[in-house]
This record gives C-alpha cells, structure tokens and sequence, in this order.
C-alpha cells in the first residue's frame, strides 16, 4: 500500500558521504548566465532549493535571486554564475548535478538528485 | 540508492523570485455591523480612532430592521415599519430570525411563502408580489446596504470590508446565511463576530493580563431577546464557553407589565388598540425617566389618566418576575461553563434594558461585581465590531499590525512525533489549507490533534499551539477512516482549525493565535535553529518514519497471526517460529533509541519477507470464500471496488514518506 519507504538522507550506508555542495555543469551555468544578462540582472545569482508542497511533498526551487546571499547559505560558483543554497535544503539536495537539457521534452535544467527516493508522474515533486 | 536509479524527470525553468506579498489594504476603510433582530447599527473606528455610530441625514443611527416591499423600490427602517400595519404581509421584520433555516424550521409568521423550485429546494423564499421572491439572505442585503452606503458617505471614500456580528449560538448554516448577505449586499465580509465577543473587544477586555487569560461574562438584555455568554480569553483569542438566555424575554416585557398597570390605575379593564398603544408608549416613557429619577408623572390622555405617580419602586416590582428569570439563566450557564461567579475578571452589561437601575444591581449581585456599563449598551456590540474591522483593515492600531506573510511554519503532528506541515512560512495572508489523515490501527476511536509551529522536523522542537481531540471515529480497517483537517489564517493570524471525519460528520474546531507572544526576534531564533539543526532533523524524521512503517507492518502482521495463525495450513510452525522471531526483532528495533533509520528498513523489510507467503494464503482463502456461489461478473467488479479503495489508501496516508 506505501510507496518506497524513505531512503536516508545521504547514500547507502557504504557510500562516501557526501559533500554539502551541488554541481553545476558549463552549459547549464553558460545558460544560467545567458538567462540572469537578459534579464537585466548580470550580476544576479540563483537560488536552489526544496520547497514544501506537492503530490509527494517536496518541489524544487529554483528561481533568481536579486539579493545578497543569508548568512547560512551555501554559495556555489559555477564558472562564475553564483548558486545560493540554504543549509536546510542543501541536506536534501547536496550532491544534484545541474544540467541543461535540449530534446525532445523541450529545453530546461535537469537536476540529478542522488537523494531523491521517489518522483512523482511530473517529476516535479520528490520524496527523500 | 545511487543516480542511476531513477528517471531524472522534468526540466525546470528559472522563476522569478516570489514576490514579497504586497497585498492591497485600505486602512481605515473598515466597518462594524451589528445587524440585529429588531435593530440595526453600523460603526467605525478609523485608523485607531474611538469607535463612533454613523448616522443617517437626519442624525438617526439606529436602524430599524424592518424591509419593505410594498413599493416598486424597497424602503428600509422606521418608514418601512410604517407601512407594516397596513400591509403586514409585505412588510419584512425580525428576518434575522429566518437566516439559514430551512422551510421545514420556521415557525410563524405573516409572510406569503414562494413555492419550492424542485423536490429538495430548502431555501425560504418570500412572496412579495409581482413576481417578487426574496430569500431571507437577499432581506438582510437591503438592511447592510443602507448601513454600508451611509458608512461610505462618513468615510468619504469606498468601503473595503465590514465585520458582521452574529449571536454566539448561531449554526453553521446561519452564519453562512449571514455571510452570503453581506456578499449580496456588495461588501467583503472580513469576519463574522460573536456579539458577546464584540462587547468585550469594545471594553479592550482582550488586553486584560497582556491579552494572557481571562474569563467574562456579557449580559445582553435586548428589547426582546435575553442572551448571557461567558468568554474565555486565552492568548489573545476569545472563546465562548457557554450560552444561554431566553429568546423571548427582553425590555419590551418591561414596558408591557408598567402598562398593565397603568390601564389598571385607569380603570381599563379592556382596553382598546388606541388605549393599549398609548399606555406602552407612555410605560416606555415613565420606564426609561424612572433610569434617573425616583418618581415619575404618567399621563394616558386617551385613557383618562393624568398626574398618575409611578415610583422607581413601584416599577421595580413590576418587574421584578422577569429579571429573576434572567438570573436564573445566568446561574445556569455559569454552571454549563463551570465558571463561578469569583472567578469572572468583568462583567459587560448590552442592550438598552440594562440601563434600568434594577437590572444593574441584580447583576451586580449574581456576579458579585460592578459590571461595565461605560460604553453606551445599545451600540457597543457596533464598537467592537468596529474596532475589529479596523485593525482587519490594516490599521495600525495599538501595537496590533497585520502580517503580510507566515512568519513560522504551521502543522501537525502525526505518528512518530514528525510535524506534518499544512502552511508553509512565508506565505501570503491569509491562506487556508487542508489535508486528509486516516487512522493507524481498527480499535482507533478518537484521534489527537496537536497543532505546532515552527520549523523543526520533530513536534517537540516546535512551539505547541493547541491540541484537541476528535471522538466518534468509525471503527474501521488501517488507513480506511478518514478525518480532513482544514488550517484557515485569517487576515489577523488567526488560526482555525477544524477536524472532521468525512464518514459521520464529526467534527472538532479550535483557534489559536500564532504569532501571540511571539516577536521578531523569537521568529529569527527559531529559523535559525532549524538551520543549524537541518541534518540531525532529517535524521530524526527518518528515524520516526521508519518507526511508524514498521510498526504499521508488525501491526498488521501480529494482527493476522492472532487470527488465523492457528490453522496449520495458513501458517506452517517453521514459518511461524520465523515470524514471531521477525516480530521480536521489530520490537527491538523499534525500542532501540541508538538504532538507524537503516536498521527499522531492514527489519522491516525481513518482516515483509518472512510474512509474504503467509499472507498470499491468507489473501488466496479469501478470495475462494468470497468467491463461492458467485459470478465472475460480480466478482471482478468487487475486485475494482477492491483496487479503487487501495488507491484511496495510498493517497490518503498521513506519511508521505
């Protein structure tokens, strides 16, 4: 009747643990960029995050970012483009690798969560 | 689980940034109805300014609640109450008394009623001629728009919103009547209030003890209604703990016994209309004098009496029958609230029959105190109202400010102690929420609400708001029994929450105010508390969860063992020495505290392993008894039926891992 059980936060019990970070591939940094100059804001970062809510409980957040970094959040330089994280999602998303994607679905960033345990139809939901 | 796992999903797109709420608010522009059985009155108290009665051209304020619809365009208040002796059954009056009642509840009355438009059509609808059929929520419209246009012509500006009041005892179904008049009439119904509770708000009773705790008790004589209401004030929010009173009992009896009397001075043992009509009109005189002197004149020209003496003593015993059956309600409801009269921190005396000195002084002494009579009783009920509508406006007003935003998280806690969060902080004001928790074992009953605060993954990290308990829950399988919970944050944070089992109806509300005694700093403390507490957090919830999924296996398990386990052919004696033993390690794992969120998946993963062919036989026995005598056509569709519940499980779990 439950769908998988929750997967600790982290990895398998073998795997090395993993560093509160995520990576951010050129060309999704190169589009990141492309989309913050266009915007009007060069020097304006991301922020991304897990944010509470649909089907499954979790969503991604993932938007820009006028603002200077909080004091707890992890900062990412990704060939320049600056990827604000806060603490409490950065345990839940540490180790995504942040790709752009063009094809058939369309052109958007793709995370590659190591964390997540279950997606919804959408994929835009997770569950940990 | 590594990346490769899974299906990476969808691609995202960069968002603008949520934009702080900038919510349009209009300051000042709230205003305060105190929409009455008899009498209506609007208030309004701008920007933090006393609360005042607005009032028509000619310097009425109090508005007859009185509709008619004799002429082609209604005529509202004291003229239309003229034409209700000549046209009684066009002339609408006391509709208060049809809100939200069904044709089957409404007792007498002189009004013409339209036919129902299909079978189940419950709605009242008055036939006022010409094609003219009004509902009571459409009467009560025209009343709010009178008021609501003469408070816009005060304010000199649009009306932004209106805080209604509604006696305590009001239903669900009569307050949402209520509602849907002030919509008809144009007006965006901040909040409906109680009218003990507007009292209260007008004597600023809620800043009694820093708003912490209190307990009232509102006397609310009318002309001819009696309400008594005992509130209890707790951090900042006022609840009705009991109601009582007499709905037919009110000044108008007062008036009508002085009467009496004075025809019986007379010498008029049966009085014509005429005689009848001047005797009330002068009893109401002599009654309202009588509040400041101790003796009064009475003359009835049309009965022949002049220079008859009435003494405030001789009135007094009048009446004295009438205002002990008050106290004997209050009696009463004190003891329906367990509240003695010792224990009350004020007393607040409503409706204009409490301005006879007799009426004081029994309060008095039922409540042993001097009750609060400052503020004008006929239109206090208006005030609070007002200033509510004020501070719901977007007033500043002493110290209270609205909030754009949720400045902590609000849920609640499930199984395992993990917060289950309904409204997320930081979002916009106000919000409502909901969520459908099911029960976790068949002997469940009742289930235990525990409203929290905060950002923490664990209840007991968070701030306690409240706790309740919802009784009467069908005894039904693991997951089938199914109770909404629905959050509502008002435009002042407060909070309502409402529980309700969907099978029967049963249903638990309480409110709280979140943000009371909580201040800027406190908020930043406990964010950054959750921050820095992120990682042990999501451990502790996996922890918790991992408990709660095991123990819903080895329920479940222990559960089936317990009622089959004794036929041999269900249950071989190696498979069940196997199981009891993965029982046993369950409990273990269960009650280890140094255990990992690994280890409860992994017992419980044993469990399901060494159980599986157990309860395919089980599973296998039922199906070839149900099937017995019956046709594959019946038995696929209660197979669907099966299939479509176990959906409804799963959605519907409370953990959502």
């Amino acid at each position: 009747m439950n769908a998988a059980p929750a997967s600790p936060s982290g990895a398998a019990p073998e795997a090395a643990p993993v560093p509160n970070t995520v990576v951010v591939t050129a060309r999704a940094a190169k589009v990141m960029r492309g989309q913050l100059e266009k915007r009007g804001t060069p020097t304006g970062a991301i922020r991304f995050g897990i944010r509470g809510g649909g089907c499954t409980g979790y969503s991604y957040m993932f938007q820009f970012e006028d603002g200077e970094p909080r004091p707890n959040d992890h900062v990412v330089d990704a060939y320049g483009v600056r990827v604000f994280v806060d603490p409490k999602s950065m345990v839940l998303v540490k180790g995504t690798r942040i790709d752009f994607e063009t094809g058939i679905r369309g052109h958007g960033f793709k995370f590659e969560n190591p964390n997540v345990g279950d997606s919804c139809g959408c994929g835009e939901s997770v569950a940990f | 689980m590594s990346a490769d796992d899974f299906d990476p999903g969808a691609l995202f797109q960069i968002e603008e940034p949520d934009a702080p709420a900038s919510r349009k608010r209009a300051p000042g522009r709230g205003i305060g109805i105190d929409l009455g059985t008899t009498h209506s009155l609007v208030a309004i108290a701008p920007n933090g300014a006393q609360p005042q009665p607005v009032r028509d051209a000619s310097g009425a304020d109090i508005l007859a609640s009185v509709v008619s619809y004799v002429d082609p365009s209604v005529v509202v208040g004291a003229d239309a109450r003229a034409q209700q002796v000549e046209h009684p059954s066009r002339v609408i009056s006391s509709v208060k008394r049809f809100m939200g009642r069904g044709r089957a509840d409404i007792g007498e009355h002189p009004y013409p009623i339209a036919a129902p438009k299909h079978d189940e059509d419950q709605v009242v609808r008055f036939d006022m001629g010409g094609g003219r059929d009004v509902t009571p929520m459409e009467v009560s419209a025209e009343i709010l728009r009178v008021l609501a246009a003469r408070a816009e012509a005060e304010l000199g500006a649009p009306i932004d919103g209106a805080v209604i009041t509604v006696p305590a005892y009001f239903d669900d179904a009569q307050r949402q009547a209520t509602k849907d008049a002030g919509r008809i009439a144009g007006l965006k119904v901040y909040r409906l209030l109680a009218e003990p509770t507007a009292a209260a708000l007008a004597y600023g009773l809620d800043q009694t003890k820093g708003g912490k705790q209190g307990l009232f008790a509102i006397y609310d004589l009318g002309g001819g209604t009696f309400d008594i209401s005992i509130l209890r004030l707790r951090e900042g929010v006022f609840q009705v703990l009991a109601t009582g009173g007499d709905s037919a009992l009110g000044g108008d009896d007062f008036d009508r016994a002085l009467a009496a009397h004075l025809l019986e001075a007379a010498g008029v043992c049966e009085p014509s209309d005429r005689q009848r009509e001047g005797a009330l009109a002068e009893a109401r005189r002599v009654k309202e004098a009588l509040s400041d002197e101790p003796q009064v004149v009475a003359n009835v020209d049309s009965c022949g009496l002049t220079g008859f003496a009435v003494t405030r003593e001789t009135f007094e015993g009048l009446i004295d029958g009438i205002v002990r059956r008050t106290v004997k309600a209050c009696r009463q409801t004190l003891k329906d609230a367990d509240v003695r009269p010792d224990d009350l921190d004020g007393v607040v005396l409503v409706g204009g029959s409490t301005r006879v000195p007799k009426v004081r002084a029994v309060v008095e002494k039922t409540f042993k105190q001097l009750p609060l009579c400052d503020l004008d009783p006929d239109r206090v009920v208006a005030y609070g109202a007002a200033i509510q509508a004020d501070i719901l406006s977007g007033s500043a007003r002493e110290g209270v400010t609205l909030l754009d935003v949720v400045p902590l998280s609000l849920g609640l806690e499930t199984m395992g102690g993990i917060v289950e969060q309904l409204i997320p902080r930081n979002a916009t004001i106000p919000i409502g929420a909901r969520q459908v928790f099911t029960n976790y074992s068949e002997q469940q009953t009742g289930m235990v609400f525990h409203v929290v605060q905060g950002e923490r993954e664990l209840a007991s990290d968070c701030r306690s708001l409240a706790k309740f308990e919802l009784r009467g829950i069908p005894q039904l399988p693991p997951s089938m029994a199914r109770v909404e919970v629905s959050f509502q944050l008002d435009a002042d944070a407060l909070l309502t929450v409402t529980a309700k089992e969907l099978m029967t109806g049963v249903k638990q509300t309480v409110e709280v105010k979140p943000t009371y005694g909580l201040d800027e700093a406190a908020v930043d403390a406990l964010v950054m508390e959750s921050l820095d507490n992120a990682e042990a957090d999501f451990e502790a919830r996996n922890m918790a969860e991992g408990r709660v999924e095991l123990g819903r296996v080895a329920l479940a398990v222990r559960t089936a063992v317990e009622e089959v386990g004794h036929i041999e052919s269900l249950l071989p004696a190696d498979e069940r020495t196997a199981i009891l033993a993965a029982l046993q390690a369950a409990d273990e794992a269960m009650a280890d505290t140094a255990g990992t969120p690994q280890r409860l998946k992994q017992t419980r993963e044993h469990l399901e392993s060494v159980s599986e062919a157990f309860a395919r036989r089980r599973m296998e026995r039922a199906l070839q008894a149900g099937m017995g005598g019956k046709s594959l056509g019946e038995i696929e569709s209660s197979l669907a039926a099966e299939d479509a519940l176990e959906e409804r499980r799963g959605s519907h779990s409370p953990q959502q891992t």
